[in-house]
């Protein structure tokens, strides 16, 4: 998914900056207000943790790999502007000191893997929370996972095909040939990113119930006003 | 109120071990099993024959330490970035926190 140099068109390369810095200063912005204490820890660790998961490659299809983004994760946990942060500093480092994805590609791969994959499934969760009111949520969560795979190949594959003629294919290709691999690895994404909110949902439920799109759950809104009511007594 | 702080920071501590190692876990297969990547993208540049090359040198070119051909290297240097990473975020958050604090 990490686009290297040479790949993208002048005015992709731009547009995609330009949209990066929109969504960086809002997230700044929004985390400054909202970051909560104990998330603090979270963050650092999932931002590690995603960064060392990308490190596998998956075997798929035509002898192609690929690697899950983690998106969903910090989306869904930390919310979007907190995760949009996050995954913005493993590909900043990514590229800077591994080479993986190019400089001038870098807005380009921060807007799919850092704001497409993260904002999608944030969104997807707190819409699904409104029609649904807890019911369901893990196949939700698996869905959103999946679909934020889907869009970020989607995105990636619509700025390589309007990069003709830098990226020689057209549209069509890029775009199927990009989704069709990674909707393999939204498989592997939605089944970790259940697991993973499985596991704190168990041992965490203090820093689920922090999250800005799992804290409207019906679930949470118990789990805060009990915190706070112990805090309080 | 301080018995809750500080229940809290060690319930973070235990989780936040427990994490890096899992991590450490992920860097350690993700160079021994599962090392070989051939990207979409890397398979569309090669048909195209785009060089896919990058404008900057990279001090660590595909994860791996120039002059040391040795996988432990490259877990070496997964771990130590995986853990720069992770300090750096730190760093970040609490910045921001402070500042959303100030302000």
């Amino acid at each position: 998914m990490h686009i290297p140099d040479g790949f993208l068109s002048l005015p992709i390369a731009i547009a995609t900056f330009a949209a990066t810095i929109v969504f960086w200063a809002i997230s700044f912005r929004k985390v400054k207000n909202s970051l909560d204490e104990r998330q603090v820890p979270i963050m650092g660790l999932l931002t590690a943790l995603f960064f060392a998961a990308q490190m596998i490659n998956y075997p798929i299809l035509g002898g192609t790999t690929a690697h899950l983004l983690g998106g969903a994760s910090l989306g869904i946990i930390l919310g979007p502007y907190a995760g949009c942060i996050s995954m913005s500093i493993i590909l900043v480092l990514q590229c800077l000191l591994f080479g993986d994805g190019g400089i001038t590609a870098l807005g380009a791969n921060v807007l799919n893997m850092g704001v497409i994959s993260v904002f999608v499934p944030a969104l997807l969760i707190l819409a699904f929370n409104k029609v649904t009111k807890d019911r369901g949520l893990f196949a939700w969560i698996f869905i959103s996972a999946f679909a934020a795979d889907v869009f970020s190949a989607i995105f990636a594959g619509v700025e390589l095909g309007f990069s003709v003629p830098t990226f020689q294919y057209g549209l069509n290709i890029a775009v199927s040939a990009m989704v069709i691999n990674h909707s393999v690895i939204g498989v592997i994404e939605g089944i970790v990113t259940v697991v993973l909110i499985a596991t704190l949902l168990k041992l965490r439920p203090d820093v689920l119930s922090k999250s800005p799109s799992l804290k409207n759950l019906q679930f949470f809104q118990v789990f805060n006003r009990v915190e706070r009511w112990s805090a309080s007594s | 109120m301080i018995a809750k702080g500080n229940f809290v920071r060690n319930l973070n501590r235990k989780t936040v071990a427990v994490g890096l190692a899992v991590a450490s876990a992920f860097v350690v297969i993700g160079n021994l099993v599962f090392s070989y990547a051939l990207e979409t993208l890397d398979v569309q540049a090669e048909r195209l024959g785009i060089s896919g090359e990058n404008i900057l040198e990279a001090p660590f070119p595909e994860y791996t330490i120039p002059g040391f051909d040795n996988v432990w290297c490259s877990v070496l240097l997964g771990i130590s970035s995986m853990l720069l990473i992770f300090a750096i975020t730190l760093v970040v958050a609490n910045l921001l926190k402070k500042k959303g604090q100030d302000s």
